[in-house]
């Protein structure tokens, strides 16, 4: 099969999954969600089909060690809009096949965990299909005009999916999601713009914009423009707020989507928009921004320490680890961004696995404060003994996800020898300390302990829950026990990034 | 004559319709002819204005001349008042609105016909005398329609008020013109433009231009001139306050284009900072003002305040650029306004057009509910909707003159129109409605229309070919 017919595949399914469920009667609740399932298994398959092509072809390809430039397969391009030379230009990297890789597996286990959505069953699915599309559309797009259009659609059905699925303050952060994300992607505008004509190129294409020199001058304004802009997807301080509220009050499978795959847009975009073209730009910024993600790193673990509510908590986990991804960015050390990169893959297991298990542990309980329960290992082991392994994960455990990520980021950011990095480390690294207190905190008021009546005749998760469960804890040990083909794949492509930076 | 023919055409259009209900005899208020003649004459001279040559200009006796940029101006024109005479259709037929039943109809027909000639002639002027002719023919009418409803004080309020406001501006225009005819010697914009490269400086142009700008401001609803948009578009009957929303404004950027890229071309580069800050007030005011409005027409007022506000960004842009995304963003945000304003037609029928009408549409109308969601993205410039597209362009064409801070300025301001958008649409789908509602009927006439609208601006972004051609003809 023709490669960029492949991506234009991986994008068009989810979309045509959604069309396809739109005639279908709005009762038949089963039919829609098994037109959803199938949708993203085929999806999942062609991906894992991707990543084999991909390898193989890369394998046979290399790209030269010291290159500049980004080395993209199953390119593809076709004049979309002649006003603007816009194009629609596709191709992928081994970052982003992994990040597309990482979104079929938790998509659907998504379309799998939100099996008991009954209320409006439709739209929901066919909301999270046109998000899903979005999301894989960013990933294949080397046109910058088509990754913003690709982005926007992956974060507008958003608004929708928490304000009419969510629970407890769900309008309210809703509204306050959208509208932080949405304001960030104003500043992407204005720097896709500056980008566009400042280059002089008359093209949004990404890599004859790589090839443009940019003037310090310009680099020094576009670039915070630009990496603000993604970083607010990836939860920078201060502009994380949306994220404890909206994982908060999102239903399952969209915290999972959310957390799992969307903050990584955030840093995709500051990796291969922001860095990746204004490689000046991120020199003369990265301490500042240093400055920003250790306070997140801190400020998430400690504010997750505070939480009672099992998805505030790991919300503010998620906005200490995603400040990790942008951590290992700042650091500008080939250890650290190629960590960055390990920690999006990382990351987006595990949160998805705990937002997975915390909507089925309330769809029993009804409570998500930990002081409530106690005792859950006695009911549903099952559940208990996941939460307890993503748990590990979360910290850092050798043997799991986590540990391959921490570790490069740590040591990369160590690496800069300047004063500032080394002492924005010895902070950073602080944060797995209490990382361990809320995290076995957490887990020790869940599993462990008496167990109280009510709960006494819960049971344990069912089938098609353990599905889900299953696939991502297999990941998260695939990729601790053997990381070598994913760290292999991300050091081809951070090289040219890399390189780029050091210039 | 071949380029003249939709002129033509129009006029003799609303000639017919004035004529049928004379032939009639006596005035028969339920007569559906009149409607029918209007939309299918509109429909033809449409595909005419389709069939013609763009790449030609004539130039016909007493300086009206047809060029492609005029020939896109007519057919947004012309879509424009095609749909208002769709939409005014319930609002003639008795009980298909709770606000009263409009009479009358081949009279008010004819006056939207006439309306848009007058909007045909603003486009086709080569001197200013057309030119403000053209702009009284557009604007005249309007004060009428605006009173439709004659026994309705809201209505008859907007009519004196509008009329009030109109009447300053045509002063103020004249007064402009009139510095501009001292400065060149001449009323020609050929004249006129040889002066302005000659003497840039100026002091009695800039005086002009001052003036000029602020007459034009009144029908463009900029800040500070925008203050009669939101009484006017809620007293008048919603088909009027579609067609002023969209045709005036339309007719009001016409006529900025024709000056700013014709005869005044050589002052540009001193207006543009004079466009900017009039933009970002423009904008701001209008986003503002629609955070707190619960009455949709008063909404829809404000939120074409703000759309004028990017509009008139984009005229800071280069002739090429600047004038291609304005033609096009008129054609996405006419689609958007005119599906906003048929969903009101609907809501219209047994409620009051509030905000809060919109309950429980979700449920009971879930493709009304998702064609009012597309339309609020599209205003709000989500992509891949026209609604972005356009907007994207209107930014280009200001960071093309190195505006970024504009952008960033307007792509923030759009962040809190889409708060307001998106309160559209959380009381359609998220908020239970307080009583039972009953699902919304609509017309075969609406289903079409709604079709149509939302087809465009689901279409018109995505193929390149409308953008290409506006790009091929205007810039």
């Amino acid at each position: 099969m023709n490669g960029s017919f492949l991506l234009t595949l991986i994008w068009a399914v989810p979309f045509l999954t959604a069309l396809v469920s739109l005639p279908v009667d709005r009762d038949d609740h089963r039919r829609i969600k098994k037109i959803s399932l199938a949708g993203n298994l085929i999806n999942l398959l062609l991906v894992i089909g991707l990543t084999f092509a991909f390898i193989s072809t890369s394998s046979e390809h290399p790209a030269a060690a010291g290159a500049k430039l980004s080395h993209f397969h199953f390119t593809g391009k076709t004049v979309w809009l002649q006003m603007l030379n816009i194009e629609y230009n596709i191709g992928v990297d081994a970052i982003s096949v992994l990040m597309m890789l990482l979104t079929a597996i938790v998509i659907f286990c998504g379309v799998l965990a939100s099996w008991n959505v009954e209320k409006q069953a439709k739209e929901f699915f066919v909301l999270l299909n046109v998000l899903v599309a979005g999301v894989y559309g960013v990933f294949i797009s080397l046109d910058l005009f088509t990754f913003f259009v690709f982005y926007e659609i992956a974060v507008l059905p958003m608004y929708l999916l928490i304000g009419l699925w969510g629970t407890g303050r769900k309008e309210y952060s809703a509204m306050k999601l959208t509208l932080m994300l949405v304001a960030g992607s104003a500043f992407i505008l204005a720097g896709i713009l500056g980008l566009y004509f400042e280059s002089g190129m008359n093209s949004f294409d990404l890599q004859k914009l790589a090839q443009a020199t940019f003037s310090p001058e310009f680099q020094y304004w576009a670039f915070p423009l630009i990496f603000l802009g993604f970083g607010v997807l990836g939860a920078i301080f201060p502009f994380h707020t949306w994220s404890p509220d909206g994982h908060a009050s999102a239903p399952t499978a969209v915290s999972m989507l959310h957390a799992g795959v969307l903050m990584k847009l955030g840093g995709y975009g500051c990796l291969r928009v922001g860095m990746y073209l204004l490689p000046e730009g991120a020199n003369m910024w990265m301490s500042f921004f240093l400055v920003l993600v250790t306070i997140n790193v801190l400020y998430g673990a400690f504010g997750a320490i505070k939480q009672t509510d099992l998805k505030y908590i790991t919300a503010y986990s998620s906005v200490s680890h995603c400040g990790m991804v942008l951590f290992g960015f700042t650091a500008l050390t080939f250890a650290g961004i190629k960590g960055g990169v390990l920690q999006m893959i990382s990351h987006g297991l595990m949160t998805a696995l705990f937002f997975c298990l915390i909507g089925m542990i309330y769809g029993r309980t009804h409570t998500r404060t930990v002081s409530e329960m106690g005792g859950l290992m006695k009911v549903m082991p099952f559940l208990s003994v996941a939460y307890v392994i993503v748990g590990l994960a979360g910290l850092g455990l050798p043997g799991l996800s986590g540990f391959v990520a921490e570790a490069n980021v740590f040591v990369g950011a160590f690496a800069n020898p300047a004063p500032l990095y080394r002492f924005c480390t010895v902070l950073a690294v602080l944060s797995i300390v209490v990382t361990a207190v809320y995290v076995l905190r957490a887990v020790n008021g869940l599993v462990n302990g008496p167990i109280s009546d009510h709960y006494k005749t819960l049971t344990d998760a069912s089938l098609i829950e353990k599905i889900p469960v299953t696939i991502l804890l297999f990941c998260l040990f695939a990729m601790g026990i053997l990381p070598g083909w994913i760290v292999e794949l991300v050091n081809g492509a951070v090289h040219p990034i890399y390189n780029n930076l050091m210039r | 004559m071949k380029l003249l023919l939709p002129d033509i055409l129009l006029v003799l259009l609303a000639a017919l319709i004035m004529g049928y209900d004379l032939y009639k005899g006596k005035v028969n208020l339920t007569s559906t002819v009149p409607f029918h003649f209007a939309w299918l004459g509109l429909c033809a001279i449409f595909v005419v204005l389709l069939r013609l040559p763009y790449d030609q200009t004539a130039l016909y006796p007493g300086g009206y001349l047809v060029t492609g940029t005029s020939l896109l101006f007519k057919q947004v024109f012309v879509l424009s008042a095609l749909f208002t005479v769709l939409l005014s259709g319930s609002y003639f037929t008795p009980g298909g609105n709770k606000r009263g039943t409009l009479r009358h109809r081949s009279e008010f027909l004819t006056i939207i016909l006439l309306c848009t000639f007058g909007m045909f002639t603003v486009v086709s002027a080569t001197d200013l005398l057309t030119l403000f002719i053209g702009i009284e023919l557009s604007a005249i009418p309007l004060y009428i329609l605006s009173g439709f409803y004659k026994e309705d004080a809201l209505s008859l309020e907007a009519s004196t008020k509008y009329m009030m406001m109109g009447a300053i501006s045509t002063g103020l225009m004249l007064f402009g013109l009139s510095f501009l005819y001292g400065a060149a010697g001449s009323v020609t914009f050929e004249a006129l433009a040889k002066f302005c490269t000659a003497n840039p400086d100026e002091p009695l142009l800039r005086l002009g231009v001052l003036f000029v700008l602020a007459a034009i401001g009144f029908k463009l609803t900029v800040f500070p001139f925008h203050m009669w948009a939101p009484d006017v578009y809620d007293g008048a009957p919603t088909p009027v306050t579609a067609f002023i929303s969209v045709s005036s404004k339309a007719v009001a950027v016409a006529f900025l284009l024709a000056l700013l890229y014709g005869p005044l071309a050589a002052l540009h580069s001193q207006l543009q900072p004079v466009i900017l800050i009039l933009a970002a007030a423009t904008m701001t005011v209008g986003n503002l003002g629609a955070l707190k409005q619960e009455r949709l027409r008063r909404f829809m007022a404000y939120s074409s305040i703000a759309q004028a506000g990017y509009i008139i960004m984009a005229l800071a842009g280069d002739a090429g650029l600047g004038r291609s995304s304005v033609i096009f963003y008129l054609f996405v945000y006419a689609a958007a306004n005119y599906a906003i304003f048929f969903i009101l037609a609907a809501i219209g029928r047994d409620g009051d057009e509030q905000r809060s009408g919109l309950q429980g549409l979700g449920k009971n109308n879930p493709v009304l509910a998702a064609v009012l969601m597309l339309t609020a993205f599209s205003l709000a410039g989500i992509p891949p909707l026209a609604g972005f597209m356009g907007k994207f362009f209107l930014f280009a064409a200001a960071a093309k003159q190195g505006y970024y801070a504009m952008v960033v300025f307007a792509a923030l301001n759009s962040t809190i129109s889409l708060y307001y958008y998106l309160l559209l649409v959380k009381e359609a789908y998220i908020i239970e409605p307080q009583v039972a509602r009953k699902p919304l009927m609509l017309d075969g006439v609406q289903f079409i229309s709604l079709f149509l609208l939302t087809a465009a601006m689901l279409i018109a972004g995505i193929l390149p070919s409308i953008s290409d051609n506006i790009m091929a003809v205007a810039g």
